[in-house]
Order: structure tokens, then sequence, then C-alpha cells
């Protein structure tokens, strides 16, 4: 592992923060809005919050308001995101030539393993769970009634366990160009056991030697070989899951007993029935995950024998992972179907169609997945009347996903739909679930995920999902809710070339990936230049520079909407009371509401001197996001 | 509209969640959570620097993280503490008693409880897969010791009801009392403990593995599952004492009534899951394990 390639690494990253920022600042002159001092404006809310807040950075390290703390987890979000987003576009330009070349310099296939795993780990822990705690903690007090979370200091914490669990997890990369034993893991997120148990820092098996030329397989552990790397990783990642099961309680006993007297279970909207679900999913399966990652530790450390052969074995680790994993996947989609079953009515002119059993089938989905777990063991050799059962229920799981695509599309059938940004991300979120979720149903048939499993084509089939719907459900959300975070309006035309950029970008990638996949390309390998059959390596390069260019739009939209977000919030236009013209529809909402009210209380305190004329200047801009919707 | 109240509360302060607090004078703001989070991470450092230092090589020695992690394990305790000061205890009786904040505190205990069956479980399924494919040979755990703690933990838990009635019908002084030997049966059944594991190790030399010349045996994956849960619920156990020690402070210092005794029911709720938890870990590993 090169030092040099971890600097130039390093350089890449600084380069494309100091592009981002360079950017940002050609708009105007940002310092003058000094977001950090004196109560702060970067929350919006001046307005009062100098009483309840000290002012500076303190206000940040100290606060324990739900809103404060849901703009640090959306901040923290967009950091992992941006990392995350690095580490495959260095992946996807490797595979865009069947040999090693990009990546030669920097380490070769380990550092591309090292790639994968972290891309892995930061999407699905550090940016998936933490964005969708950011739009829960600002927004659900405001949506039931209630003042505040219902214990506020440990939403606190839950939050500042963070960063710490992310630079555990990302120590190895940091560590590595000054110590020798030391790597980022290599272990890819689900850390099968014994690779995770036994992987050096180069990446090779401490748990066999070579003698006389050849590799024999041992049974004992060479313990000061192992990669310190994947222990710092393991403890980030228990760390990252108590802070999640922190927030599910905290959102279990916030919904449960906060309501205000007017918020019913009768009256309790869809974003808020949908986190409850996930806080009780992520309260049943985090902690098992917890327990084993510990069991991992104990195993690469003291020599325990949890998924060692002579114990559970691999097959054990794989249960307990993914009875764990699956119900993260609905962790992390529950809530985006929350976002989107909230936002697109209100563009579509119309209340969500079929409302109770939007409800029922987030409950049954809840339900469910603690049930699907083994078909991601299909291929493994367990028992065939096992996954015949797992099989059954992995296809009924699909049930209720489509109850609510069926809901969503009759929503906007006959509507009054206006094509404002977060409603294009919401119709968009729509096209590419039902190819990640058809996708799916073919992967749950146990004969087809034979042919499948391990190909590009599962990979398509989850980004599919994960990109394809929940990236866009949280960037409608974003969109939509960014007037009552800001206080301002977003720049309409970026936001739509944001979207377009996204949706093209998803679609190439991923779509290519999906071909990939019936071609037979294997997943997690950082070269393809070994395939000899005639026609295939042509195949495989032309699909995998799609893809690659498809990453690569997607990288330059992103960059777009970044730019768009801090440019707007420094200097957007500010808004009214009712951006969204939601009253004319007759579709109010709480949190609407609740920004009005802050409007108003704030002009009777006397105001604030950047807020002149915030009456006259709301509404416009936002009557002439209509436009987009003309023919209508 | 209550969006309107909400709102106009912030003013006047009615509702602020940390108005009683570390720095004061503010309504939503708190050095705790920070303290003792930045405390919690820095175990997890501690721990990581234990590994690295074992591993030799990157210039931190055994010290280093001996210090880290005592440093920070003062720091969560610290942060802890004042957190628990100032969000419960300082301003016990000036706080209005209200159906809503009891409400979110057991709930948020039950919710927590949810979690650590899902912590506890994985133990479990390790036990039970292991003893799908058979156990093998495996040392005699079960014995009078285990007899008397576990008659000693359920008797806690009655004693501890018994506790939490005589507060609500009043009588403090019985209340005090009975609390006090609930947290002296925990703190034997701790000792219980501590006497079988050195019993195990030390003189039965029952250990999950052995290294011996650098050459590791898996000598017995039953004692990994055993040590495993017994272990995971002695912390259990250790932090419920610490709960209850809490509660018996404030009760001593004169803090509940009939009415407001929301966290001796919290704290007790916590003790019976234990209990609970601990029967089901007797019949699976004690009397499972031997006897079936």
């Amino acid at each position: 592992m090169g030092l040099s390639g971890e600097l130039a690494l390093t350089l890449l990253t600084g380069v494309l923060v100091l592009i981002v920022f360079a950017l940002a600042t050609r708009f105007d002159d940002w310092r003058t809005y000094t977001p950090l001092a004196g109560g702060g404006a970067l929350g919006g809310e001046t307005g009062y919050g100098h009483d309840e807040k000290p002012g500076g950075i303190v206000r940040w390290l100290t606060t324990v308001d739900h809103k404060d703390i849901g703009i640090l987890y959306g901040v923290y979000a967009i950091v992992a995101f941006a990392w995350g987003g690095l580490a495959v576009m260095l992946m996807r330009f490797e595979l865009a030539t069947p040999a090693m070349d990009v990546l030669a310099s920097v380490g070769g296939r380990a550092f591309y393993n090292q790639l994968l795993t972290s891309h892995g780990i930061t999407m699905l822990f550090l940016f998936g769970t933490p964005i969708l705690a950011a739009f829960s903690n600002y927004f659900i007090p405001l949506l039931i009634g209630a003042d505040d979370m219902a214990f506020p200091r440990i939403n606190a914490i839950a939050f500042w366990l963070l960063p710490p669990g992310a630079i555990l997890i990302w120590a190895g990369f940091f560590l590595a160009p000054f110590f020798d034993g030391i790597a980022a893991s290599m272990t890819s997120w689900t850390m099968y056991p014994p690779q995770a148990v036994a992987q050096t820092a180069a990446g090779q098996d401490a748990m066999s030697y070579e003698y006389a030329g050849r590799v024999i397989a041992s049974s004992e552990i060479d313990t000061a070989a192992l990669n310190a790397g994947t222990d710092l990783m393991l403890l980030g990642l228990h760390l990252t899951g108590v802070s999640a099961t922190m927030g599910a309680i905290n959102f279990i006993a916030t919904i449960f007993t906060e309501r205000g007297s007017d918020v019913g279970w009768d009256k309790l909207d869809i974003f808020s029935w949908t986190i409850l679900t996930q806080s009780a999913l992520i309260l049943f399966s985090f902690p098992l995950l917890g327990s084993a990652i510990v069991m991992l530790l104990l195993d690469r450390n003291f020599a325990t024998g949890f998924f060692a052969v002579e114990g559970g074995g691999t097959i054990l680790y794989q249960h307990l992972f993914w009875f764990f994993g699956h119900p993260e996947v609905y962790i992390l989609v529950l809530p985006p179907m929350g976002i989107i079953s909230y936002v697109l009515p209100r563009f579509s002119g119309r209340k969500l169609f079929g409302f109770k059993f939007v409800v029922y089938s987030t409950l049954a989905i809840g339900v469910l997945s603690f049930g699907v777990w083994a078909h991601h063991m299909f291929a493994s050799g367990i028992d065939p009347r096992l996954r015949a059962g797992f099989m059954a229920v992995s296809l009924a799981i699909a049930i209720p996903s489509a109850v609510k695509t069926f809901n969503w599309i009759t929503t906007m059938w006959n509507g009054n739909i206006r094509l404002t940004t977060p409603m294009l991300f919401c119709i968009g979120f729509i096209a590419n679930f039902i190819i990640g979720g058809v996708t799916g149903v073919f992967l749950a048939a146990v004969p087809v995920d034979l042919i499948l499993h391990d190909t590009y084509y599962v990979v398509g089939h989850f980004h599919y999902v994960i990109m394809g719907a929940i990236a866009f459900a949280v960037f409608a959300g974003v969109y939509y809710w960014f007037p009552i975070v800001s206080g301002r309006m977003y720049q309409r035309t970026l936001g739509k070339a944001h979207f377009w950029t996204t949706m093209v970008g998803t679609n190439l990638t991923f779509f290519a990936m999906i071909l990939l996949g019936y071609g037979g390309m294997p997943r997690r390998y950082a070269t393809y230049n070994g395939v000899t059959a005639e026609g295939i390596i042509g195949y495989f390069t032309n699909l995998h520079v799609i893809a690659t260019v498809g990453a690569f739009i997607l990288l330059v939209g992103q960059i777009i909407w970044l730019v768009n977000m801090v440019q707007s919030w420094l200097e957007g236009p500010v808004v009214g009371p009712d951006p969204w013209n939601l009253k004319e529809d007759g579709l109010p909402s709480r949190e609407f509401d609740w920004h009005a009210d802050r409007i108003e209380t704030t002009l009777a305190d006397g105001g604030e001197p950047a807020e002149d004329e915030p009456m006259t200047d709301g509404g416009e801009p936002v009557d002439a996001d209509d436009d987009a919707a003309g023919d209508e | 509209m209550s969006a309107t109240e909400d709102a106009g509360d912030h003013g006047h302060g009615g509702h602020l969640p940390a108005v009683e607090d570390f720095p004061r004078g503010f309504g939503e703001a708190s050095w705790w959570p920070f303290v003792t989070a930045i405390g919690g991470s820095g175990i997890y450092v501690g721990a990581a620097l234990f590994l690295l230092a074992a591993r030799g090589g990157f210039g931190i020695g055994m010290g280093t993280a001996a210090a880290v992690s005592i440093g920070s394990i003062g720091l969560f305790v610290f942060g802890i503490l004042g957190w628990l000061y100032h969000g419960f205890v300082a301003s016990f009786w000036q706080r209005h008693k209200s159906e809503q904040s009891e409400s979110k505190l057991v709930w948020g205990m039950y919710a927590f409880l949810g979690s650590e069956i899902a912590t506890f479980s994985a133990g479990f399924i390790y036990f039970f897969f292991i003893q799908a494919g058979g156990l093998g040979e495996i040392p005699d755990v079960f014995g009078s010791l285990v007899i008397f703690n576990t008659l000693l933990l359920i008797a806690s838990s009655f004693v501890l009801h018994f506790s939490e009635v005589a507060l609500r019908n009043g009588n403090r002084k019985r209340f005090v009392t009975l609390l006090g030997a609930t947290l002296l049966m925990g703190i034997i059944f701790i000792g219980g403990q501590v006497y079988e594991y050195y019993e195990f190790l030390a003189v039965k030399n029952f250990t999950p593995a052995a290294i011996a010349g650098g050459e590791v045996i898996y000598s017995n994956p039953f004692a990994s599952a055993f040590y495993a849960l017994t272990g995971l619920h002695g912390l259990h156990v250790t932090l419920g004492a610490v709960l209850l020690g809490i509660v018996f402070v404030r009760g001593l210092r004169g803090q509940y009534s009939a009415e407001r005794h929301v966290s001796v029911k919290t704290a007790a709720l916590y003790w019976h899951f234990v209990d609970v938890v601990w029967i089901f870990l007797v019949a699976a590993i004690y009397i499972g394990a031997t006897a079936l």
C-alpha cells in the first residue's frame, strides 16, 4: 500500500471539495451571512433563537433542540454521502477498463476492496440511517404537535456518538499511510467470517501459510498479522448501532406519548407511521448486529470460536447478520416511502389514496421483514425446505410494497399535478422503485437466485432501490422542506437539473448493471481481464463504461445539488408562510402551519433585518414553480 | 391550534427541555449530552487502542490504552450523572407531575428492554445453534451455587415489588428498607457469579479457548456460549444494581412519594427483566446443556 497512493486520494478529495467551495463562493461573498455567529442564522430562527441557545459553535455542541439536531444529522449524512460517493467513483473509473490501471499505483485490488467495503458501510450506516434521522428529528415533533422529542438529551447523545463512529470506521484509511500493520477493512459490508476473522492488512489470509510454494490452510490464526483496520471498523459500527438504537427508543417514546391532544392514532400522519415502524425494526435488529459484531471481535482478538467451524460456523454468522440485514433494508426504505406518501399528494392536489392501506402495508412490511432474511443465503447450501419457506415469505413481501406503489399512482391519477422538483423526485422514486422491486421479486425465487447470485444483477437491483428510490425520496424531502429549514427557496432551475442528471445517471448506471448480471459478471471484482470467452469481454467492457458514464453524471448532478443547497441557504429568496400554496388545494400540513406561525411570531417580536418583506417575497417564486406544469 | 401554542411556548420557556441545566440560563442547551457522548465514544477508542497495543507496531502501549479507557469511563459517568442531576434530580419537587412525562419514561424503558431482547437473543441463538449440532463433552455447570443464586434473584424481584407497593402506600421507611435489601441481594448475586467464574476459570480450567505456544485451540464452543451469556447477564445485573443504587440514594435523600415514583418503576422494570432473562439462561445453559 503506497503512501503516495493514499496521499493522491487525499489530494483528489481535497481538490473536489475546493471546486465545490469555489463554485459556491463565486455567487457572492457569503461571509456576510456569518452562519455560526450570533445565535446562528443557519437554523433560520434568529427571531427567538438567542434566548434559549448560546451563540456560536457552542450552540451546536450543546443543543438539545430537535430541529438543530436534525440539521446536524443532515450535515453529517451529507459528508458521509460525499465520502461514499467519491469511493465509488474511484471504483467505477477502475472498472471502465478490464485491467487494473487507475488504482494500480494506489494499492490495486486490495485498495479496490477497501473502497468497496467503505462505500457499502458508509452509505448504509453513515448516510442512510442518519439522513432519515435528520428528517425525523426535525419534523416528527412538528408533525405530531410535540414540544420536542421525548428525551431531548438522549437525542443529542445519539447524534454525538456518530462522528466518532465514522472516524473509527474510516480509521484504516487514515492510519494506513503511517503504519504497515493496518489498512482499511477489506471484508465488504457483510463482514462474513472466516474472511472477516482472518484477514491481514495486505488482504491475505492469516489462517493459512505458505510451505514449499503451496498455500496450506490452518486452524491457527496469526493474530498479530490481522488487519487492525477491521477491528476499528467493527468498533465504530457498534458505536453507530448504539446511536441508532437510542434514536429508535426516542422515536417510539415520542410518537407514543408526546402526540398533541388533537393528534390521535387516527390522525397520525403517514411519515410518522413509517418512522414508528422503522424504529421498531431498528429496536430488534441493530442490537442483534451489535452482539454479532462483538462476537466477531472476540473471535478475532480473544480466540473464541463463535463463528469458527468448531463453533457456530459461518452459516450462523450469516443468519445473525441477515436477521439484522434484511430488516435494515426496510429500515432504510420505509421512511422514504413515508416521505413519498407525504409529499406526493401535496403536488397532486389530492389526498393520499387509500391512506389506511398505506399504513397497513407499512406495518405488514415491518412484520414480514423479519421473516425473509435467509433469501440472502439461498446459495449457501442451507436446507432446501428452509429455502422454500423463505422464498414464499420473500415473494409475499412484494404485495404490501405493490399496494403502496398502486396507491401512489392512483393518488396522481386525475390529480392536479404540479411538477415541482420534489414532485419530480417523487415520480422518479416510483419509476425506479418499480424496477428495483420487480428485479427483487425475481431474486426472491430460489431457482433464479441461484443463477444470478453474486452477479451485478444483485448490485443493480439493490442500487435501484437504494439510489433510485431511497436517495430520490431523500431529495424529494430535502427540496420540499428546504423552505422550512432554511427559511428560503432553492433555485428551481438547478433543482430540475439535479433531478434530470440524477434520473438519467441512475438508470444508465444501474440498468447497465442488471445487464452485466445477466451476462454473468460477478460482483466485487476489481478487474475482469481474466474473462476469456469470445465476445463476452467486449460486452462487459461496454456495459461497465456505460455504468461509469452514468456514475459520472450522478456525480455532476450531486455537485449541482450541493451548490444549490449552499447558495440558496445563504442567499435564496426568503419564503412566505405557505411556499407551496398548500392551502389553496386544501392540503394544509402541520409543519407548514408551524412555519407560518414562526414567521408571524418573528414579526411580532420585532423581526430581523434579513427578512424585510417575508410576506410579499414568499408566494411569488413558488407560484412560478407551477409553470412547469403548465399543461395541467 | 396547538402549533401556535407550541411556538408561543418557546417564547415563555414553558416547555423548554433543558431549563435547569449546564450552561444555565438557556432552555435548549446542555453540555451533558456532548460530554456523555465523548466519554462513551472514548470507551470505544480506548478499546481500539487496546487492540492496537496488543497487535504491536503502532507505538501505542497498554498504558495509553488504559489511560484513555479509564479517562473516558470517568467522563462518561460524569456526563451521565450531570444529566441525571439536571434532568431529574435537581428540581424533583418543583417540576409538575405530569402523566405524559411519566408514560414517556416508562415507554422508553419498554423500548429499551425490547432492544435488550435482541442483544441477548444473538447469544441464545449461538447456543441453540451449537446445541443442535451436539455440545460434546461439557463440564457440570449446574450446582448448588446456581440454585442459590437463582432463588436469590427471584426473591429480590419480589422484595423489590413489595418495596414499590410500600412506596405507593406511603410507607417510605419500608420502601427504602426493602429497596436496600434488593440492592444487597443483587450484590450478593454478582459476588456469587464472580466466585463461579473464579471456580470455572482458575480451578476447573473451563475456558473458551486456550492459546498454547502461539497456537489457538478451540477447546469448547459451549464455553463461548456460557461466558458470553452469563457475562452479558452479569453486566446487566451490575447495571441494574447501579440503577437501583441511584434510586436508593435518591430515596434516602427524601425523594419519591406515593404519587411520584416513575424512576422507581423504570428501574424495577429493568430489574425484573434481568431476572426473567436469568431464568431463561438457567433453563437453557445450566440445565438445558447438562440435562438434555
